[in-house]
């Protein structure tokens, strides 16, 4: 990438608060948002979620987004929004399938296009679990062969019965608040999400200082539609790409946010994909024990965690872990600590055999 | 000169491959498990694909037959996969809508196929095609997506780029194509054949 | 132990239930394991739809994929289970 590609204006709206700074803050003092739902599963089990307050109850996925680009102005040139340099990109699973399963998504474009003067169609990512990483990368490349300047990337999946149900009937739901890499894991703790990134080439057009996106890459299991690689083929070569792309060696990095979501498998593939890569000794968390899993908002809400890794300098714990539960080793962060290097690795892994992986520092 | 793309065409009239009509289609989903049959192609699962996966699967199966660069890929990151459509994985969302409503359960194994990258993941498998991949949702076939992105794709290292666009709920309405440099050098040149893919059935 | 109507009636239900298509009743002999390599050849997500298979058509309530794996060895297996938890 010959020109510099900024990342910053982030955003983080969940079960925890409205903003980056406040997620964050809460992050450090080791307070998790989810929390015991009684009835709401399939035959009125009680599940732990990780639930936004006060979304409207139709419409969420849209008044989600919709906030997202009003707030823009407090961290960056809202007047950009409406130039035809500006690109939004949108990375979502179910969008707004409850009130609308035929259509969850063109409507809610429509309207954002309308009600905020885009002058192109957002690009709307449906990946799985690693849309957000994905949404992010594409928007740097997007930027770096000059298809446009800046791009404002955006993440939301909302909970509902249909995907409630649906984990539930892949038996994945832990009955517990999701423990990542911990011995006694036992499944995914599911989240409402909305994250926000603004990718740029100027980094002026930003209120705070952005951060540097370095490089990405993603790359396919090749393996099984549900279940990941045992041998984490995928994410492995992801990483390689990213590493490759950024010209980053593995010692250099400060910070490994993994994906971690609290299965047996996935947190094992990662510990083995990790451990291919040399990656074992990288202080390493998981979020979605403060979160749950964001589906297609994981992947922009913990980048956009990252970011404010990069500007306080502390990495939160990877809450929910207690003993190590992997077959290879990990550095799993259990107390808040020091980012000793400022390059941060964030990956993610999804259904569909996706991996995606970046790199970013301060700038 | 305009320059032609393998391509693989589903309409509700029938499958056609580089513009050559090679099944009809009158009873969509029975009919797609007899062009499997004739095919001879030995893979099973694909019987518990969805819709969308099993429309999916045959096109770049039928691609294979007709473009053999892309044919002599196998167990490598070098084949991009970019795939669009306007129905996200709807068909089969009602599917396991209708799995807990009216059947009594919800169903894993349609669970799975409840997101439209699925698709792709079933055709990475196939092929050991470890390489990137990307779904987007539009309201009408864009051209534009697929030359741009498929051109951000080949200068991010991968050799050629399946593209797909897949809809099944009401028609099939599909289009599977390979993109390689050459066709994506000139845009203009390229949404043209592109659109003459879509358009020309 | 349990009925050679039952085994039938399971193995043309896991057909069906499974997408199994190319499979027919003569191919799944009762003590064969229905996982792994040869047989049915089944895999994870089969297992989970198992799980449903017995609730729906059995009532019964298979709690989790541990448990699974011994009930649904073999047709054998899961015949026994049938038989043993019905009314």
């Amino acid at each position: 990438m010959k020109v510099p590609v900024y990342i910053g204006a982030e955003s983080i709206v969940s079960s925890l608060g409205r903003s980056a700074a406040s997620n964050y803050d809460q992050l450090c003092k080791g307070i998790s948002g989810i929390a015991l739902e009684p009835g709401i599963g399939w035959k009125e089990s009680d599940v732990y979620l990780s639930r936004i307050r006060d979304l409207p109850a139709v419409g969420p996925f849209a008044s989600l987004l919709s906030a997202s680009l009003e707030e823009l102005s407090a961290g960056w040139d809202q007047a950009l929004l409406t130039s035809s340099d500006t690109q939004v990109i949108i990375s979502s699973t179910k969008g707004e399938l409850s009130d609308d399963l035929l259509n969850p998504f063109h409507a809610v474009i429509d309207g954002l296009i309308n009600r905020f003067g885009l002058v192109h169609r957002p690009l709307l990512l449906s990946n799985a679990c690693i849309s957000g990483v994905l949404a992010i990368n594409l928007a740097a490349r997007m930027i770096g062969e000059g298809m446009c300047r800046h791009v404002v990337v955006l993440g939301a999946d909302v909970i509902s019965p249909f995907v409630l149900y649906g984990f539930q009937s892949l038996y994945a739901v832990s009955d517990v608040p999701c423990r990542p890499f911990d011995q006694d894991r036992k499944g995914v703790t599911l989240g409402d999400g909305c994250g926000r990134v603004v990718l740029s080439v100027e980094k002026n057009s930003f209120s705070e200082t952005p951060a540097l996106y370095l490089g990405g890459g993603d790359a396919n299991d090749a393996n099984h539609i549900s279940g990941p690689s045992r041998t984490g083929e995928g994410l492995v070569r992801a990483v390689a790409k990213s590493l490759r792309n950024a010209g980053v060696d593995t010692q250099e990095i400060g910070c490994l946010n993994a994906h971690g979501t609290g299965t047996l498998y996935n947190d094992e593939m990662e510990a083995i994909a990790f451990n291919r890569l040399g990656l074992e000794t990288i202080p390493l968390n998981s979020l979605k024990g403060y979160w749950g899993h964001t589906l297609g908002a994981a992947g922009l809400i913990e980048t956009a965690l990252c970011m404010q890794v990069l500007r306080n300098g502390i990495i939160p714990a990877s809450i929910g872990f207690e003993n190590p539960g992997t077959s290879k080793p990990l550095n799993v962060v259990i107390r808040p600590e020091e980012l000793k290097k400022d390059i941060i690795l964030k990956t993610a892994s999804g259904f569909g055999g996706g991996n995606a992986a970046l790199l970013i520092t301060r700038s | 000169m305009i320059r032609k793309a393998s391509c693989c065409r589903f309409t509700s009239e029938g499958i056609f491959v580089n513009g050559e009509k090679r099944f009809t289609l009158n009873h969509f989903e029975e009919e797609l498990t007899e062009v499997y049959r004739q095919l001879s192609v030995e893979y099973p699962k694909f019987y518990k694909m969805d819709l969308m996966s099993k429309v999916s699967f045959l096109g770049v199966e039928l691609l294979k037959g007709v473009d053999s660069e892309l044919a002599l890929h196998r167990e490598d990151e070098e084949v991009g996969l970019l795939f669009a459509n306007s129905e996200s994985s709807s068909q089969t969302d009602l599917r396991f809508e209708e799995s807990y409503t009216r059947d009594g359960l919800p169903s894993p194994s349609l669970f799975v196929y409840t997101l439209p990258n699925i698709a792709m993941g079933e055709i990475a498998i196939r092929n050991k095609w470890y390489g990137a991949h990307m779904f987007s949702v539009f309201p009408n076939f864009a051209a534009a997506y697929f030359a741009d992105y498929g051109r951000l794709m080949l200068k991010d290292g991968a050799k050629r780029v399946v593209g797909g666009w897949v809809d099944v709920r009401e028609q099939p309405d599909a289009a599977f194509f390979v993109l390689d440099s050459s066709l994506l050098e000139n845009r203009e040149e390229a949404l043209q054949v592109l659109n003459q893919v879509y358009s020309n059935h | 132990m349990a009925s050679a109507a039952l085994k039938e009636q399971l193995k043309k239900q896991i057909i069906e239930q499974l997408n199994l298509e190319e499979v027919k009743v003569e191919d799944i002999e009762d003590s064969a394991p229905l996982f792994g390599e040869g047989g049915a050849g089944l895999d994870s997500i089969d297992a989970l739809e198992l799980i449903v298979l017995l609730e729906k058509h059995y009532q019964l309530n298979v709690t989790n994929p541990e448990e699974g794996k011994q009930v649904f060895y073999s047709i054998d297996t899961m015949a026994d289970y049938i038989e043993k938890h019905k009314a």
